[in-house]
This record gives C-alpha cells, sequence and structure tokens, in this order.
C-alpha cells in the first residue's frame, strides 16, 4: 500500500500562450493536511482543477490514492471547487440527496449523515428550505457538507475560508481537523497564509506556476530559522533597513519584523533602537509564513 | 449506471414538483374539452345575434328567408353536436339572423339606403337587404352591412333567394305545387372519411380542427421542454454547479441523465393528458360528437407518445448545446430563437399542409429528421401515410438523435466549464474532437 494519497509530477498547463503552471511536482503523505500556498492568480486553482481530472494537463502525471485518475476514485475524494454554487430551487435535503447518490451513497445513509452534519453546522431545522433561502454563510457551510457527505479519504479544497465569517473560519478549521484525526488526507488552497500557519502539516508555494517551498512546516521553518525580532514600536524607524547587519525589514508602523544576519546581533539592535524610538517590545520570533513566502518570492526575482 | 439514475431522479423530481407543470398538466385537457364543448355553446348563446332589414321592392321574399329552417340539427337533438359546425353551417347561421320587413311603400331605394347605412353604423341593425322589384329578371340584390365578409349568411340568403324564385317560376308555369316542392329540395351532405381500418363517418372541419390542435400541443411542449433542458444546463454553469458535478460523475452520465430526466417528465404530462382526455371523453361521450371520438384513436395516442418522444431528443439535444455554450441568458434566448425557427418551419408546414397532407412537399418534409416529428405527426392525424414512409422517418429519426447524442455530451463536456467566454463556432468543432 502507497503512503502517497497524491502525488504531482512535472504538471504544465497553458493557457492562450501562458504558462499557468510550469512544471509543479509535489506530493502529500496520506493523514497529512497539506496547504498549497501562494498568492491570487499563483496557479493553485489550476493544480487542483488538473489533480480533479477536470482540465487535462499539457504535460506530467498525477497519481491519486495510489492509481491513475478515474471515474471509480471520483467517490473517495471530496472536492470543493473554487466557484461554489448549488441548485438554488432545490430544497437543502434534496441537494444532499442529490449530491450523494452522484457519489454513489445510498439514499439512507445520505439522510443520516446528511442529519447530523446539518446539526453540526447549525442548519438543523433547514431540510425543507430552498437553497435560495438560504444566507450566503449557510449556503457556504451547506456547500462544505456536500464536500464531505460521503466521507471521503481525500479532501480537496479549493480557498474553503474565502468568503466565510470567522466564526464559520473555526468551524471549518475544526472539521479538517477532526478529519485529520480519523486518518484522512486533506489538501487545502489558500492565500491566507496566516490560516494555514496554524493547521497544516506539509505546505507547498508557489508564485508564478512556479513551485517556490516546499517540505513540512516544522522543516520549512527551521530552514528559516530563529532570525527574527519583533519590535512594538512608537516613532520614525526607517535607519532600521539600512543598519548593515540587518537583512531583512517588514514595517506595518507600530510593528516590525527584523531579520537578522545573525542572532546574536540582537542585543546590537536593541542598542540601536533605544534613545531613536520608543520600544514597547522586544521579543525573537518564528518567521511567519508570509514573511517567508514574501522574502523567497523577491530573491527569486532579485536573482 | 447509479450515478446516471441519481440525475435522472433528481432532474425529474424538479420538474414533476413545479407548479407550472401541475398546472400545464391539469388545465391542458380542459383546454381541449373546452374546445369541443365551448364553440357548440357559443353558437347556441349567440343565435339571436343578427338583424337584417329587409326592403323587398318584389314583394313576398321576407316571409321566404324567415321560413327557412331556422335551427341546425343540434336545436332538434337539443343537446351539443358538432356536427352543426360543418355541413349545417348555413342552417345554424340562419338560426341567428332574423329577417325584419321593411315597408318600401312609396320611399324611394336611394334614400331609404342612406336612411339605413345610418342605423347600420349605429349598430341598431346589422344589415339592409335590397330585393328590387324586378330581382326575377335581374337576379340581383343589394346587401348593405359593416361585414360584408360573412360567408355563411351571404351563401344562405343567396341560395333561399334562388330557391324562391325558382319556385316561383315554376309555379307561374303552372307546375304542380308538389312537385316544385320536390324540385327545390335541399340538398345535404355528409362527408366520410376514407381509412385503411374502415371508412368512418367524419367531418372534415373536426378532423381538421383536431389536428391542428394536436399539433399546437406538440409543437408548444417541444419547445417548452428543450428550453427547459437550456436553462438547466445554463443554470448549472452560471451558478457554478458544473464543476462539482464534473468531480463527481462522468460528463456523459450527468448530459444524458439530464436528458432522460427531462424527457421522462414530459412524458410522464403527456401519458396524464392521454389518461385525462380519456377519462373526459368516456364521462361525457354522450356530449362529444363522434367525429372526436373517430379522431381520438388509442393509435393517435400512441402516435403522438412516439413523436413526442422523438421531437423531444431532436430538439433537447441543440437546446442543450446552447445552455452549455453560452454564459448569459440573453445569450441563450438568442440562440435559442434561432432554434425555434426549426421547429416552426414544420409547424407552419404542417398547418398549411393539413387539408393536403399527401403533397410531394408535404411528403420529402416529413422524412427530414428535424422535420419529421410535427410534419409525420400532422400526415398521421389527416391520411395515413404509407408504414414504410413512418418507419423511414422514424429510423432517420432515430439516427439523427445517436448522432446528436454523441456530439452533445462532448459539446456540454467542455462547455460546462466554460465561463466567462463566448466560444467561437471554430472553437465549438475543436470541443468535439477534444479527449
Amino acid at each position: 500500500m502507497s503512503e502517497l494519497a497524491l502525488s504531482l509530477q512535472d504538471l504544465v498547463k497553458d493557457f492562450d500562450g501562458k504558462r499557468a503552471v510550469d512544471g509543479i511536482s509535489f506530493s502529500v503523505r496520506k493523514g497529512e493536511i497539506l496547504g498549497l500556498l501562494g498568492p491570487n492568480g499563483a496557479g493553485k486553482t489550476t493544480t487542483m482543477r488538473m489533480v480533479m481530472d477536470i482540465i487535462a494537463p499539457d504535460a506530467g502525471r498525477v497519481e491519486i490514492l495510489g492509481e491513475k485518475f478515474s471515474e471509480a476514485v471520483k467517490d473517495r475524494i471530496g472536492y470543493l471547487p473554487e466557484e461554489r454554487g448549488l441548485y438554488r430551487k432545490l430544497k437543502v435535503m434534496d441537494t444532499l440527496l442529490f449530491f450523494g447518490e452522484l457519489k454513489g451513497m445510498k439514499a439512507a445513509l445520505v439522510r443520516e449523515r446528511g442529519r447530523a452534519l446539518l446539526q453540526q453546522f447549525q442548519l438543523q431545522g433547514y431540510e425543507e428550505k430552498k437553497v435560495e433561502e438560504l444566507s450566503k454563510g449557510m449556503a457556504q457551510k451547506l456547500q462544505f457538507i456536500v464536500t464531505i457527505l460521503h466521507d471521503p479519504e481525500l479532501l480537496i479544497l479549493d480557498e474553503p475560508f474565502s468568503g466565510l465569517d470567522p466564526l464559520n473560519i473555526e468551524l471549518v478549521k475544526d472539521i479538517i481537523l477532526e478529519r485529520k484525526r480519523q486518518g484522512r488526507t486533506i489538501i487545502y488552497s489558500t492565500h491566507l497564509m496566516e490560516y494555514a500557519e496554524k493547521t497544516v502539516d506539509a505546505l507547498v508555494m508557489i508564485d508564478n506556476g512556479r513551485k517556490v517551498i516546499d517540505g513540512t512546516l516544522a522543516a520549512v521553518k527551521a530552514e528559516y530559522g530563529h532570525k527574527f525580532i519583533r519590535v512594538q514600536y512608537e516613532g520614525d524607524a526607517r535607519f532600521v533597513k539600512d543598519l548593515p547587519y540587518v537583512r531583512s525589514w517588514r514595517d506595518s508602523g507600530r510593528e516590525m519584523e527584523v531579520e537578522l544576519d545573525d542572532l546574536s546581533r540582537r542585543e546590537q539592535l536593541l542598542r540601536d533602537l533605544l534613545g531613536r524610538v520608543a520600544v514597547n517590545g522586544f521579543a525573537l520570533s518564528e518567521p511567519s509564513l508570509q514573511n517567508i513566502f514574501i522574502r523567497k518570492v523577491q530573491k527569486g526575482a532579485g536573482a | 449506471m447509479k450515478k446516471l439514475f441519481a440525475v435522472v431522479k433528481k432532474e425529474y423530481k424538479v420538474i414533476v414538483k413545479k407548479k407550472s407543470f401541475i398546472i400545464m398538466t391539469v388545465l391542458t385537457p380542459v383546454l381541449m374539452a373546452g374546445m369541443m364543448f365551448v364553440p357548440v355553446m357559443l353558437m347556441k348563446m349567440g343565435r339571436t345575434d343578427k338583424k337584417i332589414a329587409v326592403a323587398d321592392y318584389a314583394g313576398g321574399y321576407t316571409q321566404a328567408l324567415s321560413a327557412k329552417p331556422q335551427a341546425g340539427k343540434a336545436e332538434k337533438k337539443g343537446g351539443f353536436d358538432m356536427d352543426a359546425m360543418d355541413e349545417q353551417q348555413g342552417a345554424e347561421a340562419a338560426g341567428r339572423i332574423s329577417f325584419q320587413q321593411v315597408e318600401p311603400a312609396g320611399r324611394d331605394a336611394a334614400a331609404l339606403i342612406k336612411d339605413y347605412e345610418q342605423r347600420v353604423l349605429k349598430k341598431e341593425i346589422d344589415g339592409l337587404l335590397l330585393i328590387p322589384v324586378d330581382v326575377k329578371e335581374t337576379r340581383q340584390v343589394s346587401y348593405y352591412s359593416t361585414s360584408v365578409s360573412d360567408f355563411t349568411t351571404i351563401k344562405f340568403i343567396e341560395s333561399t333567394l334562388r330557391t324562391a324564385i325558382s319556385k316561383q317560376l315554376l309555379l307561374e308555369k303552372r307546375i304542380d305545387p308538389a312537385v316544385v316542392d320536390e324540385a327545390t329540395r335541399e340538398i345535404s351532405m355528409e362527408t366520410f372519411k376514407v381509412k385503411k381500418e374502415g371508412t368512418t363517418k367524419s367531418d372534415s372541419g373536426m378532423d381538421y380542427m383536431m389536428s391542428l390542435f394536436m399539433i399546437v400541443i406538440l409543437f408548444m411542449i417541444l419547445i417548452n421542454y428543450g428550453q427547459m433542458i437550456m436553462r438547466g444546463v445554463l443554470e448549472e454553469k452560471t451558478s457554478r454547479i458544473s464543476e462539482l458535478l464534473i468531480a463527481s460523475a462522468r460528463a456523459t452520465q450527468i448530459f444524458y441523465g439530464k436528458l432522460l430526466g427531462i424527457g421522462l417528465a414530459g412524458l410522464t404530462q403527456v401519458g396524464l393528458w392521454i389518461i385525462l382526455g380519456a377519462v373526459l371523453v368516456s364521462r361525457f361521450s354522450g356530449m362529444v360528437d363522434s367525429a372526436i371520438l373517430s379522431f381520438l384513436t388509442p393509435e393517435i395516442a400512441v402516435y403522438f407518445v412516439i413523436f413526442f418522444i422523438l421531437g423531444f431528443f431532436v430538439y433537447a439535444i441543440p437546446y442543450a448545446f446552447i445552455g452549455a455554450a453560452v454564459n448569459t441568458d440573453q445569450e441563450a434566448q438568442q440562440f435559442a430563437s434561432v432554434l425555434s425557427v426549426l421547429i416552426i418551419v414544420p409547424y407552419i408546414l404542417g398547418i398549411s399542409a393539413i387539408q393536403n397532407p399527401n403533397s410531394t412537399l408535404t411528403m420529402v418534409a416529413s422524412l427530414f429528421p428535424l422535420f419529421t416529428p410535427i410534419l409525420m405527426f400532422m400526415r398521421i392525424t389527416t391520411a395515413l401515410p404509407p408504414l414504410w414512409q413512418i418507419a423511414t422517418s422514424i429510423g432517420l429519426c432515430v439516427l439523427t438523435i445517436w448522432g446528436l447524442a454523441w456530439l452533445g455530451a462532448k459539446i456540454f463536456r467542455v462547455g460546462m466549464l466554460m465561463y466567462g467566454k463566448k466560444p467561437s463556432l471554430g472553437e465549438m468543432l475543436r470541443w468535439v474532437r477534444y479527449k
């Protein structure tokens, strides 16, 4: 039995002469949560669509749940497309029945599991309401239920958090973690890296159709080390970026993240700051994924 | 197979539960029944509608006009009788006309006409009939009315006057009045329809109406169900459901499931119509003319079902193409109107050919698969064509459907996932070759 839930090899896709995905390879181990990260337009959705065989790659190979993509494998995957949509005139339970049966489920099982999930998502009592009568948030939740209804081994979620309010983001995050505990594999894409940071086991960052970073969250963070200092301050701190031992500097006005050549220079930094700005806080910090990504992309562009 | 069935079930349930479906299913047989009964009732109610003033300078003709049978068979039978609609129409018309003698004494014809023109315009009377003194020689009468296209009335007046004059001439020649009566007796014509299964007493007017009615129904449901498919496919595109569908099942399963589900819903409606129609006809058979009963045979019902199914697939698949190829309702309507021309052509050909269903043009056109469903059905309802022609037309239709279904699944697969961009014809051809 293969340990891999998914593996992509050198996937390439062109749209009208423009390369949307340029030789992306990565693999996902079973039971893992993998985050596919990158800015809008990086090629995340195109990659996922190729994985789901919705569009055919121009080159490269996809192996999913140990086999080539087939009709049979569709029943073992839960896919949440980036473009959401349900039949507006269909009732909630009828919607679940249709998509459940389309995944090969028996009607009785759909009802049973559907009811439990509606309960979990606080949609109980809406079984006989039409989809068009639901609020946008409720429809999003229903869409998510449709995705996980058939208890898929592999969840492929394209931007699962977009359009959700903070409460529902927590809910979806909980469901993702719960699936993981049950041994399921989850792949999701997002451009909101702070969410990914809290859930993923491994991550792939892509930019402009190319993979820029790939590895477990721990490995990626370790590679960039604890060379970051977070400083809360008041005043004009622009001089910091010109200090010789500062490798990078990201300022948010009242807080800045400073990357040092060497962590031993942190005392030097503190001394340089004192007297020129009012320092309210000074701490070592792990690099955020966002920072790692920006650094990586900027370095790529500079090179 | 299970997935196909899931799609069929969903599509079927959605349509059958629609209010419009239920309303149409019940309303159509009621309308049909109405079409059978209402004309007779209207005729009875509107019987004394017409008032015609007769300026009879020759004398004696007003009585002749008024003496002619004032009511058709319908009244004598004391019930609804559709026969009254055709051969008895003259007599029926007479029943609705009252002739009023105008005393022309001393009045100049020109002045009288002037006076009555005003009264006609004021709708006090419907017309003025002027019979000159020398009518026997000139055979010339004048009729003044706002509507001179009322042929039944005009025919009735003409034939009554002719008979009256003939009688008078014969009597002047001292012919035995009994012989005169015999010589000027009216002729009534019964029409018979020659069919393979045996000649039946028929009514050409009734047959015409029934054929027309059936074709209108067929035309309406074909357009209705075709557009339903188009809107369904378009909804999946605009609501972004297509991607989810394709990720769950084969495009062919979704496409054929959709066609079958909506087709079955249509078939259910047609089946209910036939059952409801049969119940209505048998329940009220006493009130329905035998011409209708002889028209609504089980064979006609079977052919209606066959040509509904053929027509459904022949038109629904192109409608589904449109739904898959466009992105907005407006675009869909534009293309759909082009397609409806393809349905309107056989419809118009059919209506114009009802009275001459065996012309070469009609025969050839009815073998053209896109026209077959409506035209061949029209021919079957009017004059049963040779069996080989029916079989050939059905065979050609099935082949066409097979080709369209193959093409449709491909266009559907690609078109469904095409958002935002309007595809050119060349692009659509490329879709066919995709994969």
